[in-house]
């Protein structure tokens, strides 16, 4: 489903590398952590599985496709396919927390296979029955992040990436969208959470964990595996 | 805020069951404010722009169904010259002889020999006063009336009456004619060009007004480009904007310059011009007002300033796009 092979990353041509010979495969309906420490490149990672950067050199493929060669068309159609929450949430304000949720289904226009019905559920679901027409400037951190986390996975993804998604919830919160995550995968929908939450991961031990280091990535088979704390 | 221990059924987006038919929309907020793309002093200036290429379109078109006017004038009245013969008498004979002939032709429905005063009154503002002006020895003109529906040939019959008459000849204005057309005809591409100039900055303005909107919504492009949203999608957002105002706009600028021709003809008068005046301005331009089909043309032309609106963003918004692509 995803291939990079030596996949590089440099902002500028006189900058150092940001990531360096990555490479790695994501099967459909995998679940990985994404771990390392801050400035390891686990953002930029996930900027180019999300098709905001292009590699600078190496191969990368999604879903069949190179997407060094990608149409602003294919990047869009390839994108409906892809679910993503942001640290920084990246909500409308001007929208509600129900319009921002149902943005996806909103832009593809036509029958989506999700009704707005589904929206109201979801957002009920990550605990925000009460709050579905209030605007995100009055939400809080948490409350943000679970809409955006609503809005990621609303169009059902064949691929969902998070960064820090529980980083702004209760521990117990952090569990349901994760249970939420695991149910997504569970219908063959890729994960990759970049967290920094360890206790998060030590729940889930079993799932593979993709390290980051100066820019150079390490695959664990588990989560747990020769964490550093 | 359900939060509890109890595990809540899953949302029937992550469940395997078929999922209801959508019922309603997702939400009808606009994604790009108004606000943010179009502002008041944008849509002055296009209503402005609107309002110039209505003036000249309908001062084009004015001047042009005057000049139909005359031309149809023209077309339906030749003239012929008789020169001096002899003394008075010998030249109303000759006239006389002329005025029969013409009256015989086909396509003619009147002959008039001038009246010899109305003929000194015409040369008066050249000679001046003279003492005896009937004296001077002058051509003596002829007034045909054509049947408009079945005119004669005008070159038989000036040759059939220069061949039959030596001393007269038939002026059938078409250098009159020619010089009213080329005049029009001028006047039309001026106006053309005007209004394709006015028309290429009012799209420029619109390419500058969709780069600062796409500037101003950069965050919002960036989320709907998440979300998955394809490119014209992204387009239409903007687009849609600035097709409203171009007909807001349009419809204003048309609107006072259809005031301005339903007024003209009595600004004349209101300035002090009196019915001298209003007559020289209605020979140049007829009425001075709009019929209805000048009257359409100003909506045609709202039409095609909400088009150059729509399209002139849509390619500016593409281009953007397309420019962060690479």
């Amino acid at each position: 489903m995803i291939r990079f092979d030596k996949v590089g990353l440099r902002y500028a041509e006189n900058q150092q590398e940001i990531l360096s010979d990555v490479s790695f495969v994501l099967q459909p309906g995998s679940f990985h952590f994404l771990t390392g420490a801050s400035g390891a490149g686990k953002t930029t990672l996930l900027r180019l599985l999300f098709l905001s950067l292009r590699p600078t050199r190496g191969e990368a493929y999604m879903f069949g496709r190179n997407v060094t060669k990608l149409t602003l068309a294919q990047r869009a159609e390839m994108r409906q396919r892809i679910g993503i929450v942001f640290q920084d949430f990246l909500l409308l304000d001007h929208l509600t927390t129900w319009e921002n949720v149902a943005l996806p289904l909103r832009v593809r226009g036509g029958k989506p296979a999700v009704s707005s019905h589904d929206v109201t559920e979801l957002l009920k679901w990550v605990g925000l029955s009460d709050k579905m027409m209030a605007y995100p400037s009055v939400l809080s951190g948490g409350e943000k992040q679970r809409a955006a986390i609503a809005r990621a996975v609303v169009g059902r993804p064949e691929v969902l990436l998070a960064d820090e998604p529980t980083g702004n919830v209760d521990p117990q919160m952090g569990r349901r969208l994760l249970r939420l995550f695991i149910e997504l995968n569970r219908l063959g929908t890729s994960i990759v959470i970049a967290t920094h939450d360890y206790q998060l991961m030590s729940q889930f031990p079993a799932f593979p964990r993709l390290q980051l280091e100066n820019g150079r990535l390490h695959m664990y088979e588990r989560a747990d595996a020769d964490l550093v704390r | 805020m359900p939060t509890s221990s109890a595990k809540p059924s899953l949302p029937a987006v992550v469940a395997e069951a078929p999922l209801a038919p959508p019922h309603t929309g997702f939400g009808d907020t606009p994604i790009v404010l108004p606000g943010s793309v179009t502002g008041r002093s944008l849509t002055l200036v296009v209503a402005i722009m609107c309002f110039l290429v209505c003036l000249v379109a309908g001062v084009v078109y004015m001047v042009r169904q005057s000049a139909d006017a005359w031309v149809r004038d023209i077309d339906s009245e030749v003239t012929v010259q008789v020169q001096p013969v002899g003394d008075a008498a010998a030249m109303d004979r000759a006239v006389a002889e002329v005025t029969a002939y013409l009256r015989e032709q086909t396509g003619v429905t009147r002959v008039t020999p001038m009246p010899r005063d109305e003929l000194n009154a015409l040369v008066k503002p050249w000679l001046g006063q003279v003492a005896n002006l009937s004296a001077l020895p002058m051509p003596q003109l002829i007034a045909i009336e054509v049947d408009r529906d079945n005119p004669p040939d005008f070159a038989l019959l000036g040759q059939a009456l220069s061949a039959k008459f030596a001393e007269a000849s038939l002026d059938d204005h078409r250098r009159w004619r020619r010089q009213i057309r080329a005049m029009t005809n001028s006047l039309a591409v001026g106006g053309l060009v005007v209004i394709i100039l006015m028309t290429l900055a009012t799209g420029a303005i619109i390419v500058a007004a969709a780069r600062s909107a796409m500037a101003s919504n950069r965050e919002i492009i960036e989320v709907l480009h998440f979300v998955g949203a394809e490119e014209k999608f992204i387009v239409r957002q903007f687009e849609w904007h600035f097709l409203k105002l171009g007909v807001k706009a349009g419809v204003v600028g048309a609107s006072c310059a259809a005031l301005i021709f339903f007024v003209a003809p009595h600004i004349a008068d209101f300035l002090g011009g009196g019915a001298a005046t209003e007559a020289e301005v209605r020979r140049i331009v007829g009425s001075g007002s709009l019929d209805l089909p000048g009257y359409a043309i100003l909506v045609v032309m709202v039409g095609v300033i909400a088009m150059l609106c729509q399209l002139t963003s849509r390619f500016g918004v593409r281009r953007i796009l397309e420019a962060q692509n690479k």
